[in-house]
């Protein structure tokens, strides 16, 4: 036989198992992320004719944001808002995933759907159903109250910081439900099997083996939450923003699309941008930190483990109510708001009076194109950006796990930054780039590309978790076996890799598609006129007054949502690893 | 049929790099049944995903069938896909979301060695037929019991009707009864095919049982490589001796020829020694034969007292003290009383070692240390 050597300088590079077209696909999200940030802290430090050769640098940005006293409001009203929304979401969030995981409560598959689909009702919708419910003005729990113990001023106001933590926190409590029970189920029980063998009192038990562990889980989750708390816009958006109670992030909003006659100020805009990015970067390198050393506590335990469970007897029953209660005030109620907002000419309290006056007169005067223009929009964002995401997590999750690919440590960091910036960093990096560096070159400005390009930047994070994780669970042998028996890349890739990676590809797909339908932050951020979102629709009647126009634009969405929500309730029956 | 020559890898460790494999050769005859037998750690895996393309050596050659699969000079790379192998891996690697039917039909269908369609219901019938899984063909492969699976992998790996046959611990995930089955099986199926095989275990005993030639591997080195029989009563040094079978340790001094002073008296050999020469003494328990109390005197017996015995079923295992040092023993049956015995070790089965040459090995001079303090 002749020895058929290639003999080439190319040898090198044939011999690395990574394909450079592979490594092209990872860097790239990574890229466009690094140059929004670049970008921003560009433009953060000119003044004058912003990203042209008329632009002076200049400290002034900076100068005029901390001179501002108005900031001072703003970070305050933040902070008692982000506060506020941890203690909330930690109280609901934590005695649930313990109730889940670690006593004998029936109906566990039940409160896993509710608490998933607490994740996947977006927060606008809980900020409309109380605004609606606790609004000082129009709020009919308000009135009620003051009808019933003749109350001069209403008692109950959502339209604070402490009002609006409170809805927010009724939001994330679910994202705190999701990592806790994590927590709980890694959790080795026979550390507290040993304390009791040894004489401990389940209180002792619960104070010195129990909650110690627990600890760095639960800081993680309050860690997350903080990170959301800070940047988060949409609830700040509903209800701060009409009342002028701001915060940071409609901040950030009222300098990029300022009111009445003013300029939009997009050196501060910057400014502020760069400010949350470090404030941002050191929160994530905190929660590595605390979640590292929760690790160091993880007990490898072998197959067949099942934790033992505490026997709750009739205590179960108080904890289905507060589940029950959670669900009512958190989804149950506000929905119901807005149906009934959606069907009624103008918003008055529920009575019996009102329900002589249900019409679909908000149907029928929608402003069609508009809505349209908004479906078709989203409609297209839906389609694109999972199918993008999953190709670049794909590419990041294959070099990180499979490759030995020198890049790939650097590669899986920059995976996860998305992750620690908020979507609102995302979107001013997104708008300044497009104002001031691509201009007129390249017209993303007002496209609903530059919206999809900022989508799956920010869902890279996510999905390269999900598949790293299923990657890491098929045996590397699994493709080796291909190899030998004569496959070639491509073809292991779609007759081994891919069927095996499926249900993990479906399940990011669903939930990214679900993220995209529902996303408000970086669409208004970035919605022009043509671009404007489905969500936005919402949005934009909100804001302009019209409540129950936008409920009925909600109510819309909503239905159309259902087969995305009962595709993805499906699938998660068939995987149990649909979600974060 | 497989050829090394001069192989080495190193991998990254902690910082620094450690060294897989060091300037390793290796022939491997056509038609031949090769076992690289070594501890975790030896290497042993690495030296076969090399031949199998899986792993890019620093340096060295291998060449399959004559065909240079792997060089760095001249530089030549063949990829796995052209290799034209049949590989069993340790933990199967049996396609989850396919048939068994599939898994062994994929790569026939969409592989470098395609074959007519026609052809393809054939060559996987036959395979599955020799493996015996023809019942189960159309079952989703995880179904299966890992012995089963375990099948499927093999029948998978000689589908391809390959030049040559790679097993990577093939049997380590059975439980012993099955896996005692099993590799008959395997070695059968060899040999009827005339396949070429490299087979990689940790295990001597079914090292023994399989191959035609071990190569013993540790510390990314082949230490011996030779037949089973050679390995076993030949062993080149007495790490090789201590891997493949428990041993007796004497130290001692070579007084005349075949003759060597030890702490139980002078023992006679059959191996050649310089006189004066310090040398370790070692003999495997079985070569411990029980005498009558009345056996006529010869060379090589000695008295000894029964300090310990434990009964297998088929064999007893004696612990007994000749002079002030304490040996293991084994024979048949369990009527061993008592009182006091004589022993005999046959001259032709004691192994001579230079006392240097064991305390170039650290591994056999600990478990020298451990079997004296018995």
């Amino acid at each position: 036989m002749k020895a058929r050597s290639i003999e080439s300088p190319l040898f090198f590079v044939r011999r690395s198992t990574t394909s450079p077209g592979l490594l092209f696909l990872a860097s790239l999200p990574i890229a466009v992320i690094a140059v929004f940030v670049a970008v921003m802290i560009w433009v953060s430090f000119q003044r004058g004719m912003l990203g042209t050769s008329g632009a002076v640098y200049t400290l002034e940005n900076y100068l005029a944001l901390f001179g501002d006293p108005f900031l001072y409001r703003v970070l305050w009203n933040t902070a008692v808002f982000t506060a506020t929304t941890t203690v909330v979401a930690l109280a609901i969030g934590l005695p649930i995933a313990w109730l889940a995981e670690r006593t004998s409560i029936p109906g566990k598959t039940a409160i896993y759907a509710i608490m998933t689909l607490g994740l996947l009702i977006p927060g606008i919708y809980t900020a409309m159903g109380w605004t609606f419910i606790a609004h000082p003005r129009i709020g009919f729990l308000n009135r009620w109250l003051m009808d019933l113990f003749g109350l001069q001023d209403a008692p109950l106001n959502i339209a604070t910081p402490v009002g609006m933590g409170f809805v927010q926190g009724l939001s994330l409590a679910a994202v705190v439900f999701i990592l806790t029970a994590q927590m709980f189920r890694a959790m080795n029980p026979s550390l507290e099997e040993a304390a009791k063998v040894h004489g401990l009192s389940f209180l002792r038990t619960i104070h010195r083996v129990t909650l110690p562990l627990a600890l760095p889980g639960i800081l993680a989750a309050v860690i997350y939450v903080v990170t959301i708390g800070i940047a988060t816009f949409d609830i700040p958006a509903i209800v701060g923003l009409g009342n002028r109670v701001y915060m940071l992030s409609t901040y950030i909003y009222l300098k990029v699309h300022p009111q009445g006659s003013g300029l939009p100020e997009y050196g501060i805009t910057g400014a502020v941008g760069a400010c949350m990015i470090v404030v941002a970067a050191l929160l994530t390198l905190l929660y590595g930190q605390v979640l590292r050393s929760g690790h160091r506590f993880e007990v490898v335990t072998g197959k067949g483990y099942r934790p033992a469970l505490i026997e709750l007897g009739g205590w179960a029953a108080a904890g289905w109510c507060f589940i029950g209660l959670y669900a009512f005030v958190s989804k149950v109620l506000p929905l119901l708001l807005i149906v009934y907002a959606a069907l009624t000419p103008y918003f008055a309290p529920p009575s019996i009076e009102m329900m002589r006056h249900l019409s679909l007169v908000h149907f029928t005067n929608m402003e069609w194109g508009l809505v349209l223009r908004g479906a078709r929009n989203t409609a297209l964002l839906v389609a694109v950006v999972p199918l993008l995401v999953l190709l670049f997590a794909f590419a990041i999750s294959w070099l990180v796990v499979r490759s030995r690919n020198r890049a790939r440590y650097a590669i899986e960091f920059a995976a996860f930054l998305p992750q620690a910036l908020p979507e609102v960093i995302l979107a001013i990096g997104a708008l300044l780039l497009a104002l001031f560096v691509l201009g007129e070159t390249v017209p993303l400005y007002g496209s609903v590309w530059l919206i999809a390009i900022v989508y799956v930047a920010a869902r890279i994070a996510f999905a390269t978790r999900a598949l790293n994780g299923s990657l890491l669970q098929i045996h590397r042998e699994m493709e080796e076996a291909a190899f030998v028996s004569g496959l070639s890349t491509l073809r292991t890739a779609r007759r081994v890799l891919l069927p095996l990676l499926r249900p993990t590809l479906l399940s990011v797909w669903i939930w990214t598609a679900l993220l995209v339908y529902r996303e408000l932050t970086v669409a208004v951020f970035l919605g022009v006129h043509d671009n404007i979102t489905f969500p936005a629709v919402i949005w934009s009647y909100w804001y302009a007054g019209g409540m129950n126009k936008a409920s009925a634009v909600t109510l819309l969405m909503t239905v159309l949502l259902a087969p995305l929500i009962a595709a993805f309730w499906w699938l998660g029956r068939k995987t149990p690893t649909a979600t974060q | 049929m497989i050829s090394v020559r001069g192989l080495a890898k190193e991998f990254p460790a902690g910082g620094g790099r450690v060294a897989a494999i060091k300037n390793l050769n290796l022939e491997v005859a056509e038609g031949e049944f090769f076992v690289i037998v070594g501890a975790s750690g030896s290497g042993k895996t690495t030296l076969l995903r090399a031949v199998a393309g899986l792993e890019v050596p620093d340096r060295g050659t291998i060449s399959i069938g004559g065909r240079v699969v792997s060089s760095d000079a001249p530089p030549a790379w063949i990829p796995s896909q052209q290799r034209k192998l049949g590989m069993v891996f340790q933990s199967y690697a049996v396609w989850p979301h396919l048939t068994v039917y599939q898994n062994v039909a994929l790569p026939l269908t969409d592989g470098t060695h395609r074959v007519r369609r026609g052809e393809v219901e054939k060559r996987v019938r036959e395979a599955l037929r020799l493996v015996q899984l023809d019942q189960v063909a159309e079952r989703s492969a995880t179904l299966l019991s890992g012995g089963q699976q375990q099948r499927v992998a093999l029948a998978r790996a000689i589908a391809v009707n390959p030049g040559i046959l790679l097993m990577d611990e093939p049997l380590s995930n059975l439980d012993a009864r099955l896996r005692e089955e099993v590799r008959g099986k395997i070695r059968e199926l060899a040999k009827q095919l005339g396949s070429t095989v490299l087979y990689v275990t940790h295990d001597q005993v079914e090292a023994m049982a399989m191959a035609d030639r071990i190569a013993l591997m540790q510390a990314g080195e082949l230490l011996q490589v030779g037949t089973p029989a050679e390995l076993y009563h030949r062993p080149a040094t007495t790490g090789v001796a201590e891997f493949f079978g428990t041993m007796n340790w004497l130290e001692g001094t070579v007084t005349a020829p075949g003759v060597a002073e030890t702490a139980i008296g002078p023992v006679r050999f059959e191996a050649e020694a310089g006189i004066g020469t310090e040398v370790l003494i070692g003999f495997r328990p079985e070569c411990v034969a029980l005498l009558a109390a009345a056996a006529p005197e010869k060379p090589n017996v000695f008295s000894a007292a029964l300090k310990a015995s434990v009964f297998l079923g088929d064999q007893s295992l004696l612990t007994l003290a000749l002079a002030d040092r304490v040996i293991s023993a084994k024979c048949r049956g369990a009527d061993v009383d008592g009182g006091p015995l004589r022993v005999w070790i046959d001259p032709a089965d004691v192994m001579v070692f230079s006392a240097e040459r064991r305390l170039a090995g650290g591994a056999a001079d600990s478990l020298f240390g451990a079997r004296a303090a018995v």
